[in-house]
C-alpha cells in the first residue's frame, strides 16, 4: 500500500506500514511531559560571554499507555535531548514531567532512583552503551545487581532469560561483550533495559546503526516485546522510512518545540507545518 | 593569540606565587632553625641566642615573614642568608651562574649530538645502525647520572687527565687571561660530559622516534615515488616533520637548566646552585632553601611557556584553537 | 620478540632482583651492622681453588689477611691456614659473639642475632668479604644486599603511595568535577610545577633532621609518596573523565546505580591499566630519588644501610681514589634500572603510547 503526500513522495510500506494497536479502550496516559525547557550554556575561560544553545523550549507531550511514538525532526531540533531529559539522564531547567501522578523532577534521590526504572533508554552506539569487558550474563543482570534484587544466581536466571527473549543463545551468556556483533549487542541493550520491566522505553537513534535487514529485525523484536511485556516506546530517528514502520504516532520536533503530532499515516500524508514539509521532502 | 599568551602569563605567575607560598609556609614549619644549633654552645645564652634571633626577624609571625620577603623580593634582594651572611639573590646570581654555564653548554652539545645520531638511526628503522643506537642508548639510560657523574670523577682522579672537582685550580688568580678561560673549561669538561651523556639517550630516542613517525607517513612515500634522494628528503621533509615534538622537547629543557644538575654539582664540587641548596637545606638557612627553589620554579614555568610558544609558532594546526 | 615474552622477561628478572634482596639475610655471610675494625677497606677476597703446593681443591678456600697490614687497600694474605669455604653455615648467637668479642671488633647496636642460614660463610678469625669492606670493616657484599633491599622497597613503597594518592585524588576529581575538580588539578600544577628532587629537598627540609634509621626511612617514604602523587593523579583523571562519559555509565545511572558503584564496577577498572604502567615508570624514579637523598644525607640515616648510603662513603676524596670496589653498590642499580624500564616501556607498548 502507497500512500502519496503533498509533495509527491510516495513512501513503500513493505509491512504494509504499521496498524494502530492500542491494547486499551480508554487512552491512559503513561507519561506526561509539560514546559519542558532546557538550554545548554557554554561558558568560554576568561570571557564575558557564554553562548547559550536552546534545545528545547517549554515541550509539551503525553505518551500513552502501549502506545509507539516516534520522534523525528532535523539535527538540533531537540529529539534527542528530550528524549534524554525523558529517561532523566539530563536535567531540563524548568518544567514538569509526571509520571504515575509524580512529577520526577521534583522527587528526592531515593524516590528518583526508584522512579528511575519505569523509564529506560537504548542508546544509538551499542559499543559505546555497554562495557566490553562485562560479560553478556554480567551486562544484562546489572540493572538487578544495582537494585540488588534477590540471590546471584537468580539474577543470572533471569538474565539468560531474557537473552533468550531478545533472541540471543542462553550459551552465549560467558562472551564478552565486544565479541558480539552490532545487531547482536542492541539486542542485548535491549534486553538489560527489559530487566527492570520499564513503562517506557526511550530508543534514541537507536536503529540508525544498523543496517536494512537487522533494522527491521530488531524492530520486530521490539513490537513483538511491546505486546508480551507491555511497554510504550518513543523511537527518535531521522530515517522517516522506519519511522513510517515502526510507530503509530509520530511527533515532528523544531527549534525545541514539538510542532505536529498525530498518526504516522495522517501527518505524513498530509504535513502541517512546514517542518514537516521539510522533512519529507528530504527523503 | 593574544589572549591565549596572557592567559598562560596569569597562569604561570599564579603558579610562581602559589609555589612560593607553599614552599615558604612549608619550610616555616620546620622544628628548629638556623639558629638552633647555637643553643648547645655552653657559651651561649638563651637571651643572645634569642636576640640574634630577633635580629634577624625570626621571631616574627610566618605572615609577616612573608609580607617581608615579599618585600625583599621587590627590592631584588631575595631575602637574607644566615649562614653566608648576606642577601641571597647576589649569593643566587653567581651560583646560578655557574649552574647555567654547565648546563647551556650541556644542552648545546647534547643537541648538536643527538640530531644527527637520531636522524641516522631513524633513517633505517631495523638496520644495524638503529639496532646500535637502541642497545647504546638503553644501556646508557640504565645507569643512574649519580653513578655516571661518580664513574667519570673516578676516571679523573685515576688517570689524572681531568681536574677532580671545583671549578677553578688553586692560584686561579695568578692565570693569564686565556689561562683562566682554559682552566675553567677543563674543570668543567666532566660535569658537562657526564649531563651530556645523560641527556643524549633520551633525546636521541626522541628524535630517532619522531623521524621513523614522519618517514613513515604517505606523503613521504610520495615524495620518494617523485624520486628525491633519501639524504634530501631526510633534511628538508623528515626533520621539519619531526620538528614539533623536538621543539617542544626543547622548551622542556628549558626547564631543567637551573634544577637538573643538582647531583652532578654536588659530586664533582661545581658551585652551582645545586651545593647551594643542599647546604643550606642541611643548615635551615631559609631564605636560600626558598629563594633558591623559586628561581628553579621560574625556570620549569618560563620553560613550559616557551615551549607552549614555540609549539605555537611552529605547528600551524595549533593555531586554529 | 613479542610484547608479552617482554614483559614476563622483565618480571622474571626483576622478581629474581627482588627475592635475592629480600632473603639478604640468607644470601649475606654477615649482619650490615657487623664491624670489624681491623679491617678497615679490606679489598675483595680472593677465591683460590688451586693451593700454594699447586693442588686443585673443589671447594673455594680463602687466607686471612694479616692484620699487620692494615690500613693499606692491599690485603697480604696470610698463607698459614687455608679457610675453605663453607655452605649452607648455621651459626648461633653466642658463639659469634664470643668470636667477635675476642677480635675486639665491635657489634652493631642493632643486632638481629637469631640463629639462622647463611648460604656461605668461613671460619673466624677469617672474612670473605666478596665486595671488599668499609671505613668500619663492615662487608660490602652484606650491606649491599641489606641496603638494596632498603632501597628497593622504599622505591616500591613510596611508588605504592603516590599511587594510591594519585588514584583516589585522580578519581575524585574526574569523576565529581566542579570546583574540587579546580582545587585538585591546581595543586597538580603547582606539584609539578616545581622541579621533583627541589620539591623533595623542601619538603625534606621542613621535617627533623636527626632521626632514627628507621623514622627516617619511614619519613623518606612517605615524603616521596606525598610529592609523587601529582602526576598519576592528573593520568587518572584523564582515564575517568573520559569513562564517566561513556553512555554505559549513564546507563548503569539510568539503573539507579550509586556514585560509589560506577566508580567501582565501570570506570577505575579503566584506571587500572594506566596505574600499572605508571607503576613500572616511578618505582625506578622513587629508587633513583632515595640513592640521591641518602647520597646527600637526607635519606636512610645510618647505620642502616641503603644504597644511597653506601655510595655517600666515595664523597670522601681518598675513599674514590685507592678503594675501587666501593663503587660497586652503585653498579648493582644497572641490572635493576635496566629492568624496570624495559618493563616499562613494553606496558606502554601494550597500551598503544608509543615509548621513547
Amino acid at each position: 500500500m502507497t500512500t502519496q503526500n503533498v509533495t509527491g513522495t510516495k513512501f513503500e510500506g513493505g509491512h504494509e506500514g504499521r496498524p494502530y494497536v492500542s491494547r486499551f479502550s480508554m487512552t491512559t496516559t503513561a507519561l506526561q511531559v509539560r514546559a519542558l525547557s532546557k538550554t545548554f550554556v557554554q561558558r568560554r575561560m576568561l570571557s564575558r560571554k557564554s553562548i547559550g544553545i536552546t534545545a528545547l523550549r517549554g515541550v509539551e507531550l503525553a505518551l500513552q499507555l502501549g502506545c509507539a511514538l516516534g520522534l523525528v525532526g532535523e539535527s538540533g531540533s531537540g529529539k534527542s535531548t528530550l528524549g534524554r531529559c525523558m529517561a532523566l539522564l539530563e536535567r531540563p531547567d524548568s518544567g514538569e514531567i509526571w509520571l504515575d501522578g509524580k512529577n520526577l523532577l521534583s522527587l528526592k534521590s531515593s524516590e528518583l532512583r526508584r522512579a528511575r526504572r519505569s523509564i529506560q533508554i537504548i542508546f544509538q552506539d551499542p559499543a559505546r552503551a555497554l562495557n566490553p569487558r562485562f560479560s553478556a550474563v554480567e551486562l544484562v543482570a546489572e540493572p538487578l545487581e544495582i537494585l540488588r534484587w534477590d540471590t546471584y544466581e537468580a539474577r543470572r536466571r533471569r538474565a539468560l532469560d531474557l537473552m533468550e527473549e531478545v533472541g540471543l543463545s542462553r550459551q552465549w551468556g560467558n562472551r564478552l561483550a565486544l565479541e558480539f556483533s552490532g545487531g547482536q549487542r542492541q539486542r542485548l541493550a535491549i534486553a538489560r533495559a527489559l530487566a527492570v520491566e520499564p513503562r517506557i522505553l526511550v530508543l534514541d537513534e537507536a536503529l540508525s546503526a544498523l543496517d536494512a535487514p537487522l533494522q527491521v529485525q530488531i524492530m520486530n523484536l521490539l513490537v513483538d516485546l511491546q505486546v508480551l511485556h507491555g511497554f510504550s516506546y518513543v523511537l527518535i530517528s531521522h530515517d522517516l522510512r522506519l519511522i513510517w514502520r515502526a510507530v503509530d504516532e509520530v511527533a515532528v520536533m523544531h527549534q525545541g518545540t514539538i510542532v505536529e503530532r498525530g498518526k504516522v499515516r495522517d501527518v505524513f500524508a498530509a504535513p502541517g507545518h512546514t517542518a514537516t514539509q521539510m522533512l519529507l521532502e528530504l527523503c | 593569540m593574544l589572549r591565549y599568551f596572557t592567559r598562560r602569563l596569569l597562569h604561570g605567575l599564579f603558579l610562581v606565587v602559589g609555589v612560593s607560598l607553599l614552599t615558604f609556609f612549608l619550610l616555616q614549619l620546620a622544628p628548629g632553625d638556623f639558629f638552633a644549633e647555637m643553643r648547645l654552645n655552653p657559651q651561649m645564652t638563651a637571651e643572645s641566642v634569642a636576640a640574634v634571633r630577633h635580629q634577624y626577624g625570626l621571631d616574627r609571625s610566618v605572615a609577616t615573614r612573608y609580607l617581608l620577603w615579599i618585600n625583599s623580593v621587590r627590592k631584588g634582594e631575595l631575602g637574607f642568608s644566615f649562614a653566608y651572611d648576606s642577601p641571597v639573590a647576589c649569593l643566587l646570581w653567581a651560583r646560578a651562574r655557574n649552574t647555567l654555564i654547565l648546563t647551556l653548554s650541556a644542552m648545546l652539545l647534547s643537541w648538536l649530538i643527538a640530531v644527527p645520531v637520531g636522524l641516522g638511526c631513524g633513517a633505517r628503522p631495523g638496520g644495524w645502525s638503529d639496532r646500535l643506537c637502541l642497545g647504546a642508548t638503553s644501556s646508557l639510560l640504565a645507569i643512574p647520572d649519580l653513578l655516571l657523574a661518580l664513574g667519570l670523577l673516578f676516571l679523573a682522579v685515576r688517570t689524572g687527565w681531568f681536574p677532580t672537582g671545583g671549578m677553578v685550580s688553586p692560584g686561579f688568580d695568578d692565570l693569564s687571561g686565556w689561562g683562566k678561560v682554559k682552566d675553567v673549561v677543563s674543570h668543567f669538561c666532566l660535569p658537562v660530559a657526564t649531563l651530556v651523556l645523560g641527556t643524549v639517550p633520551v633525546l636521541v630516542r626522541h628524535v630517532r622516534a619522531g623521524v621513523v613517525e614522519v618517514l613513515a607517513s604517505p606523503f613521504i612515500r610520495a615524495a620518494r615515488a617523485h624520486g628525491i634522494t633519501r639524504r634530501r628528503l631526510l633534511a628538508r621533509y623528515a626533520l621539519r616533520g619531526a620538528a614539533a615534538p623536538l621543539i617542544s622537547l626543547l622548551g622542556l629543557g628549558i626547564t631543567t637548566l637551573l634544577s637538573g644538575s643538582l647531583l652532578v654539582e654536588v659530586v664533582m664540587s661545581w658551585p652551582g646552585v645545586g651545593p647551594l641548596l643542599w647546604e643550606a637545606v642541611l643548615a635551615r638557612d631559609l631564605y636560600v632553601v626558598v629563594g633558591a627553589v623559586m628561581c628553579s620554579t621560574l625556570f620549569l614555568v618560563g620553560g613550559n611557556m616557551v615551549a607552549d610558544a614555540l609549539l605555537f609558532a611552529v605547528d600551524p594546526r595549533i593555531r586554529t584553537e | 620478540m613479542t610484547i608479552r615474552r617482554r614483559i614476563y622477561l622483565a618480571l622474571g628478572f626483576l622478581g629474581a632482583l627482588h627475592a635475592s634482596v629480600l632473603l639478604a639475610s640468607f644470601f649475606a655471610p654477615y649482619d650490615p651492622e657487623v664491624q670489624d675494625r681491623e679491617l678497615p677497606f679490606a679489598p675483595p677476597t680472593r677465591l683460590h681453588f688451586v693451593d700454594e703446593r699447586g693442588r686443585f681443591h673443589l671447594r673455594p678456600f680463602i687466607y686471612a689477611c694479616a692484620s699487620s697490614s692494615m690500613p693499606v687497600a692491599a690485603c697480604v694474605e696470610d698463607l698459614t691456614r687455608a679457610f675453605p669455604l663453607r655452605f649452607f653455615v648455621r651459626e648461633s648467637s653466642a658463639v659469634e659473639k664470643a668470636n667477635l668479642a675476642n677480635q675486639g671488633a665491635e657489634l652493631g647496636a642493632s643486632e638481629s642475632k637469631r640463629r639462622h642460614w647463611r648460604l656461605f660463610g668461613v671460619d673466624q678469625p677469617a672474612r670473605i668479604f666478596l665486595l671488599g669492606s668499609d671505613g668500619l670493616g663492615r662487608d660490602q657484599f652484606s650491606r649491599l644486599l641489606h641496603g638494596g633491599q632498603v632501597s628497593l622497597l622504599a622505591g616500591m613503597l613510596a611508588a605504592g603511595l603516590a599511587l594510591g594518592f594519585g588514584l583516589v585524588l585522580g578519581a575524585v576529581a574526574g569523576f565529581y568535577g566542579g570546583w574540587v575538580d579546580e582545587l585538585i588539578m591546581r595543586s597538580v600544577e603547582l606539584f609539578l610545577a616545581l622541579p621533583w628532587l627541589y620539591l623533595l629537598f623542601a619538603v625534606r627540609a621542613f621535617l627533623p633532621l636527626h632521626l632514627s634509621a628507621v623514622q627516617s626511612f619511614f619519613l623518606l617514604i612517605a615524603v616521596m609518596g606525598v610529592v609523587g602523587w601529582a602526576r598519576p593523579a592528573r593520568l587518572v583523571r584523564g582515564v575517568v573523565l573520559s569513562a564517566r562519559e561513556r553512555d554505559y555509565v549513564a546507563a548503569a545511572r539510568g539503573f539507579g546505580a550509586s556514585d560509589v558503584y560506577l566508580l567501582r564496577r565501570h570506570v577505575l577498572p579503566q584506571a587500572f591499566g594506566v596505574v600499572m604502567t605508571q607503576a613500572g615508570i616511578l618505582i625506578p624514579q622513587f629508587i633513583l630519588a632515595e640513592v640521591a637523598l641518602s647520597y646527600l644525607g637526607l635519606g636512610v640515616a645510618e647505620p642502616v644501610p641503603s644504597l644511597g648510603n653506601l655510595l655517600a662513603e666515595l664523597q670522601q676524596y681518598h675513599v674514590m681514589a685507592s678503594y675501587w670496589w666501593m663503587f660497586l653498590p652503585g653498579a648493582a642499580l644497572i641490572p635493576v634500572f635496566a629492568s624496570y624500564y624495559a618493563l616499562a616501556n613494553a606496558l606502554q607498548e601494550r597500551a598503544g603510547v608509543v615509548p621513547t
